[in-house]
């Protein structure tokens, strides 16, 4: 740990969230004694070097501990390295020091208990809308009566009924990314990498798909990083909230959210809430416009 | 006001926009009645200009007309003065062709993986594949003698840098976002293959399949016009010195039929293999 | 393949693939003059690079390349002038027209698709063996590519585009302008290179039939008479001008434009 996390927001915890993750490590003491996290990143930093193009720094020694069944987003500036950041948790990059672990060992290659939530979907064009959530079943030899029957409870879940048999280029975008999503909750994975998965959503799809998620995430006790540019959907979705500088990608401030779970979509009109996303907001913006 | 609002009926026009229903059924039809149209015209026009055009003496030699064509291509069919010299170019069109898939998928998907092999490999397809097949023709009838290697070399030539290249081109525009997803789903180097690779380079693969049948035709003919004793090609040269134009034109015919028959066959199968494609392909 | 993502430094990347190239060309060379050390080769069927060079400077030395060279050119270069004279309207006006282009689509897809060089031996019977039936073959050949991709490039113009310019107050002169030329002009440029293609083929089918000069005929005359290290000496210069000619084509495409180059 070169670099001490910042932690802000109130300390202490509700009763409440208690009671829901009924689980001790969870508390704001454990944030700040700092027990090894489930997935730890130390120090990460990785340089892009295009042929014929300078280097280009991405991160620069990005901190960032998450713990077992957290909920954790990433926001900053664009082009800072969340995707990147992602993609080196999910095994398909390596930085070129630091390290990133998951449950102490670093992190060899991609591996079924990790999936991603792609920025731009990923959707294989020649591949339906069932065969695309069907993919990552597939890789892990499911019998395809499963894989089918998984696929069909999916589809209904992310609001895709009827679509089933589409191809990719026939959906909207909104369309595209709930597939994407499907695919990834079809290999039931621990953790969960979601890079701006609803950007491409409507107002009220997005909210229908947050709650969503919210309620998979509390059942299936996953892990989800969770990266948006929308501070009021970090904030509603996270138990903490990490604002990243400009690139070279650091990770500048952790915010910890103590508001009650299950959240209701209610609390985004808090007083609370507004405060917190102030503060998110006045930490981000230096960023962005410096 | 009145530019830009021809224009726009023009521009509407060019993207088949919608048109009222009543019109649909002539809207449908409207271009291959066009075309049908055309051809009609273009042959009753060839047909009659000798009844309206005094023709020299000398050029006369060199005219026919679609019904004494017709009747040619006829005559050789039912002879069977056809049958025996079109063997003999199909033979040397279908070994030139198969060896050149054989020989030209696999070395291109291996040089589309390999940046060491591609690399190594450029200079020689970037120079066969721009130089004319046709200046080998004397090496080639040195080296394999006239007759049907000399040809089949040549169509193989000719055949093999579509395919080489397309297959190429289509494996190394494998989707790289696309391979990372798979990837991130635990796939290995043969996963990425047959759930990427293959999908994505096969349309490229038929375009070069289809431009190679183009060449390889092309290819039959001109060395049975320098390097040959028997094949439709050299009928046609005999036919041309002899002032039999009605046996060249049908000769034409015949390769046209041919090439017109292979590509439209590939036309289906990418049809059929596409269908996960919008509607405007830009293949190479 | 491992490496896609994983991003590492490696120095001189951008010049690895032409030092690559460019030795695996010299290597191709060496092996070739090396192998009739070991195998003795019928020199009437094979020839070595020494004495290939050494033809050719023969041929350069006494002109007798450039001036089959300069013949051969003549009837290139006229020919493909009247392809893209006749070719390029053509194409626009089909692709403009919805109904030039239904009448007229189907009739050039036939043209295309049939091996049009069959024809050649008439028309060097009809024309002559001279400039002007090699200038025929080159333009019968050459006229499809121009006339396939003019039509192909004003058909995809961009209607959103032209929405644009429209509504930021343009006319229709501004519309050719900042629109139409731009977009067709690009697919006319890729169809020379095929073009430039079919005429070379064009001008060597007319010189193989009949001629007295030129650099097909100094090809098939080197080869009669079992002259190999002239007639390699004659296809590698027409290998060097059909690439010199393709990728000079090529390398003005991505340099007048670079929106267009793919990867
Ligand atoms: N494959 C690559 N090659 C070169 N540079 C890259 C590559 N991928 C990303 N970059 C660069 O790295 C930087 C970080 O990219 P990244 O995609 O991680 O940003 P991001 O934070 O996800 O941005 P956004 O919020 O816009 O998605 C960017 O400046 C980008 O240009
Ligand atoms: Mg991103």
């Amino acid at each position: 740990m070169r670099q001490a996390t910042p932690v802000a927001g109130r300390c202490g915890l509700g009763d409440h969230d208690r009671r829901l993750q009924g689980e001790i490590r969870r508390t704001q003491e454990n944030r700040i004694v700092r027990m090894a996290g489930y997935i730890e990143g130390r120090n990460v930093s990785l340089t892009f070097r295009p042929p014929n193009r300078a280097p280009l720094r991405a991160l620069g020694g990005f901190d960032i501990a998450v713990e077992e069944g957290e909920f954790l987003s990433i926001v900053g500036p664009s082009g800072c390295g969340k995707s990147t950041f992602l993609n080196v948790v999910l095994g398909l990059t390596k930085p070129d020091s630091g390290e990133v672990l998951m449950h102490g060992k670093p992190i060899g290659g991609p591996g079924s208990d990790r999936a991603m939530v792609f920025q731009e979907f990923g959707l294989l064009p020649w591949r339906t809308v069932q065969h695309n959530i069907e993919l990552g079943l597939e890789l892990k030899k499911v019998p395809a009566e499963k894989r089918r029957a998984t696929a069909e409870r999916l589809v209904v879940l992310v609001g895709l009924a009827g679509f089933e048999q589409h191809y990719p280029h026939e959906l909207s975008g909104g369309m595209k990314q709930r597939v994407g999503l499907a695919r990834a909750l079809a290999t039931d994975p621990d953790v969960l990498l979601m890079d701006e998965p609803f950007a491409a959503l409507d107002a009220q799809t997005r909210d229908l798909m947050q709650a969503e998620l919210l309620r998979i995430w509390r059942e299936a006790r996953k892990t989800v990083l969770f990266v948006t540019h929308q501070i009021d959907e970090a904030i509603y979705l996270s138990d903490r909230v990490v604002v990243m500088s400009k690139r070279p990608g650091r990770a500048k401030k952790v915010f910890a959210i103590d508001l009650p779970r299950p959240r209701e979509y209610e609390m985004r009109v808090t007083p609370e809430f507004n405060d917190l996303k102030l503060e998110i907001w006045n930490t981000l913006k230096d960023e962005i416009v410096a | 006001m009145a530019e830009t609002q021809t224009l726009d009926a023009r521009v509407a026009a060019l993207g088949g926009a919608d048109a009222a229903p009543h019109r649909s059924l002539w809207r449908r039809i409207e271009p291959a009645a066009w075309g049908a149209g055309s051809f009609l015209v273009l042959l009753l026009v060839w047909q009659f200009v000798p009844y309206f055009v005094p023709l020299k003496p000398g050029t006369r030699l060199f005219f026919t007309v679609p019904s004494r064509v017709a009747a040619t291509l006829w005559q050789m069919i039912v002879s069977g003065s056809l049958w025996a010299p079109l063997g003999v170019s199909a033979t040397a069109f279908a070994i030139g062709l198969a060896i050149a898939i054989v020989v030209g998928l696999p070395l291109g998907i291996l040089i589309g993986r390999s940046s060491l092999l591609n690399a190594m490999f450029d200079p020689f397809i970037t120079a066969f594949n721009a130089t004319p097949r046709l200046v080998f023709l004397p090496l080639l009838m040195l080296w394999l003698g006239i007759g049907l290697w000399s040809k089949v070399a040549i169509v193989f030539i000719g055949a093999l840098f579509p395919l080489l290249i397309n297959t190429y081109e289509g494996v190394r525009n494998g989707d790289k976002l696309l391979i990372n997803v798979v990837r991130s789903f635990g796939a290995k180097e043969w996963d990425i293959a047959r759930l990427v690779v293959v999908p994505n380079a096969l349309p490229f693969i038929v375009v070069g399949l289809r431009l190679a049948i183009g060449r390889a035709v092309l290819g039959v003919v001109v060395s049975e016009f320098f390097g040959s004793q028997e094949g439709l090609g050299v009928v046609m040269v005999r036919a041309a010195s002899g002032f039999q134009v009605d046996v060249v034109f049908a000769g034409l015919i015949v390769f046209a039929g041919l090439s017109l028959l292979m590509t439209g066959l590939v036309k289906l199968v990418e049809d059929r293999m596409t269908r996960w494609r919008p509607e405007h392909v830009n293949a190479p | 393949m491992a490496e896609q993502a994983i991003v590492r430094p490696t120095f001189a990347a951008r010049y690895r693939k032409i030092l690559l190239g460019g030795f695996a060309v010299i290597l191709f060379f060496a092996a070739w003059q090396a192998i009739f050390l070991f195998v003795p080769f019928n020199p009437l069927f094979i020839s070595k690079p020494s004495l290939i060079a050494a033809g050719l400077v023969d041929l350069i030395g006494s002109g007798d390349l450039f001036h089959d060279l300069a013949v051969s050119a003549v009837p290139f270069f006229i020919g493909l002038a009247a392809a893209v004279i006749v070719g390029v309207p053509l194409g626009i006006v089909m692709g403009w027209r919805p109904r030039v282009g239904y009448a007229l689509d189907p009739l050039m897809t036939v043209f295309y698709a049939s091996p049009l060089v069959a024809l050649a031996p008439l028309l060097v019977i009809f024309f002559g063996v001279g400039v002007s039936g090699k200038a025929v073959i080159v333009f019968v050949l050459a006229v499809f590519p121009f006339i396939f991709n003019a039509h192909a490039g004003v058909r995809a113009v961009d209607q959103l585009l032209i929405n644009v310019v429209r509504s930021l107050g343009g006319g229709e002169w501004d519309l050719y302008r900042m629109v139409i030329f731009p977009s067709v002009l690009p697919y006319i440029v890729a169809s020379s290179r095929i073009a430039v293609g079919r005429a070379l083929i064009a001008v060597l089918v007319g010189e193989f039939f009949a001629a007295s000069e030129g650099i097909g005929y100094a090809i098939s005359r080197f080869g009669d008479i079992f002259a190999l290290d002239r007639m390699f000496g004659c296809i590698l210069v027409v290998m060097v001008i059909a690439v010199v000619l393709t990728e000079g084509i090529r390398w003005a495409e991505r340099a007048a434009f670079p929106w267009r180059t793919r990867q």
